[in-house]
């Protein structure tokens, strides 16, 4: 029986780390006693069995992932769960923008309308369609919107909100990027810009009430992030203490920075999502809960205009077009709709809530314009 | 892994700076020099090829999101080897007791070089999960990246005896344990 003592000795052997002294000590052990013999012997097998394992190379996606993750040195930073919901949105745009590509014609027009079309849906939070009433819709709301346009006659570049769009330069750079080029140029979005009911749609009071409302200048204005992050209900919601928790979970943090999550972005199905247990349990956890039923929190979701556009029979018109229905049975968007991830975050209450908030809305758009950038 | 070489502190030192003063670049390099490693030492402790995506790039970003804040009179390797070895032993805490190993076993790469790569990474694999994961970090830090004992305590920040100890102790329970698969 090999004591603790001979036992350490043929382990540092094995590992190099015995001085020369103790190297010899082992030798003549070994020569006295087969059993540290064969135990040396066993120990450096297991340990050239190591050996023997190659080192595997990391998934090619996943330097990108990370240095997309990293904030820019210039960028404000405008905290975990806008940087999840910011996320979201990018995905949205992506999927929004792969069924839709064709054409490289742009009308002005047209884009200046595509532009408030996009602006507006961001704005009023994705709100949930005709048959999706009362879910997330997250995604397939985005999609409706960026479905968006009119004819050129239709479009009002006299009208103030349309000419402040073109003084911005985040909104020039997205309408310029070729990503929303496409999306304009598409077959579908030319059919949806003829139907009457989009035209309608344009022409409501609700949407001109939209288009007219404080939270759309702001969106034109590049500081609006700043002015965000200044207001008081969003600085009571940072300061809430629900709220810091929920940032400091390690699942918070692992499922922003989650391979699944940039997968998300590049719309490569939720599947992934959907088994990244830190997800489920950010979703899960009472610190999110808490945040979601935060009168503050609620507070800033608030948001009057949204539900006037969510009434107009003209919309609802809208969703029920032939064109818009083509959009939402893209490949892309049935693949993201059939994945039961996506049936997860739509039960999600959490979720809900968030895709609905005006303040965090607001923050989507900017980081869009980013991503677009 | 075993045959890269150690970075060295000052070159990590240099990167540190250059990021810090903006040099988007510096990232990247970071990055290059340390994901393979940190994928692998991620890669061997969860034995699941999708988590250890998940843990390295938890890692980069809490380091670059930490590295104003990183004292530079320790190493930097030191520093995220511990962060990825940690997010990793948080990770298999989050992870749900009932899985089967065999099912979650994710070690085995599809086209592995070689049969006898293969059958060595599935032995090690296997005998890997059977460890406890503060005995794991140990055996994955010597035998995958070729730390020192010293190395491995600076790391994990435990006494070099406690290293030595839980080494022997996972390294006797593999040799029981491979033996046992060979029969």
């Amino acid at each position: 029986m090999l004591s603790r003592d001979q036992i350490d000795l043929i382990q540092q052997e094995i590992d190099g780390a015995n001085t020369p002294e103790g190297s010899a000590a082992l030798r003549s052990l070994m020569e006295q006693n087969p059993e540290a013999g064969a135990m040396a012997a066993e120990l450096r097998r297991v340990a050239a069995l190591f050996g023997q394992v190659a080192e595997r190379e990391p998934p090619a996606r996943l330097k990108r992932a990370i240095l997309d993750a990293l904030p820019q040195p210039a960028r404000a930073s405008p905290g975990a769960l806008l940087r999840w919901a910011a996320q979201g949105l990018r995905f949205v745009t992506k999927s929004m923008e792969e069924p839709i590509m064709t054409k490289k014609a742009l009308l002005i027009g047209s884009a200046a309308a595509a532009v408030v079309i996009v602006v507006a849906g961001i704005l009023t939070g994705f709100p949930p369609g005709s048959r999706d009433a009362g879910t997330i819709g997250g995604v397939q709301p985005a999609a409706r919107y960026h479905g968006k346009v009119m004819t050129e006659a239709d479009v009002t570049l006299k009208n103030p909100e349309i000419q402040a769009l073109f003084q911005n330069d985040q909104i020039l750079r997205l309408v310029r990027s070729d990503a929303f080029r496409q999306v304009m140029a598409s077959d579908a979005f030319r059919q949806l810009q003829a139907s009457d009911a989009f035209r309608q749609l344009l022409a409501s009071d609700a949407f001109r009430q939209l288009m007219a409302s404080d939270a759309f200048r702001q969106l034109q204005d590049n500081d609006l992030f700043r002015q965000l992050q200044a207001s008081e209900a969003f600085r009571q919601l940072q300061a809430n203490a629900a709220f810091r928790q929920l940032q400091a979970q390690d699942a918070f943090r692992q499922m922003q920075s989650s391979a699944a999550m940039r997968q998300l972005q590049d719309n490569d199905l939720f599947r992934q999502l959907q088994a990244n247990d830190a997800f489920r349990q950010v979703l899960a956890s009472d610190a999110f809960r808490q945040v979601m039923e935060n009168d503050l929190y609620r507070q800033v979701m608030d948001n009057e205009l949204f539900r006037q556009v969510m009434e107009n029979d003209l919309y609802r018109q809208l969703l029920a077009n032939a064109a818009f229905r083509q959009l939402q049975e893209s490949d892309a968007s049935r693949q993201i709709l059939a994945s039961d991830a996506f049936r997860q975050l739509q039960a999600a209450e959490a979720f809900r809530a968030l895709s609905q908030s005006q303040a965090l809305s607001q923050a989507f758009m900017r980081e869009a314009m980013r991503a677009q950038m | 892994m075993k045959e890269t070489p150690l970075a060295t502190d000052e070159q990590d030192r240099a990167l540190v700076e250059r990021y810090l003063e903006n040099h988007g670049a510096a990232a990247g390099a970071l990055v290059d020099r340390y994901q393979q490693r940190l994928f692998n030492v991620a890669l061997r402790m969860l034995g699941n090829v999708q988590d250890a995506e998940d843990v390295t790039q938890a890692v980069f970003l809490n380091a670059f999101h930490r590295l104003r804040t990183y004292d530079p009179r320790y190493k930097f390797f030191s520093w995220i080897y511990r962060m990825t070895v940690n997010e990793s032993l948080n990770m298999l805490k989050r992870r749900k007791p009932t899985v089967p190993l065999e099912d979650d076993l994710d070690i085995l790469a599809p086209g592995a070089a070689s049969d006898r790569a293969a059958e060595a990474e599935d032995r090690v694999g296997r005998a890997l999960m059977g460890l406890k994961p503060d005995d794991r970090a140990v055996v994955v830090l010597r035998h995958f990246v070729s730390f020192s004992y010293q190395e491995i305590a600076e790391v994990l920040e435990i006494p070099v005896q406690t290293v030595k100890s839980r080494l022997f102790t996972a390294r006797e329970r593999l040799r029981l344990a491979i033996r046992e698969g060979v029969r």
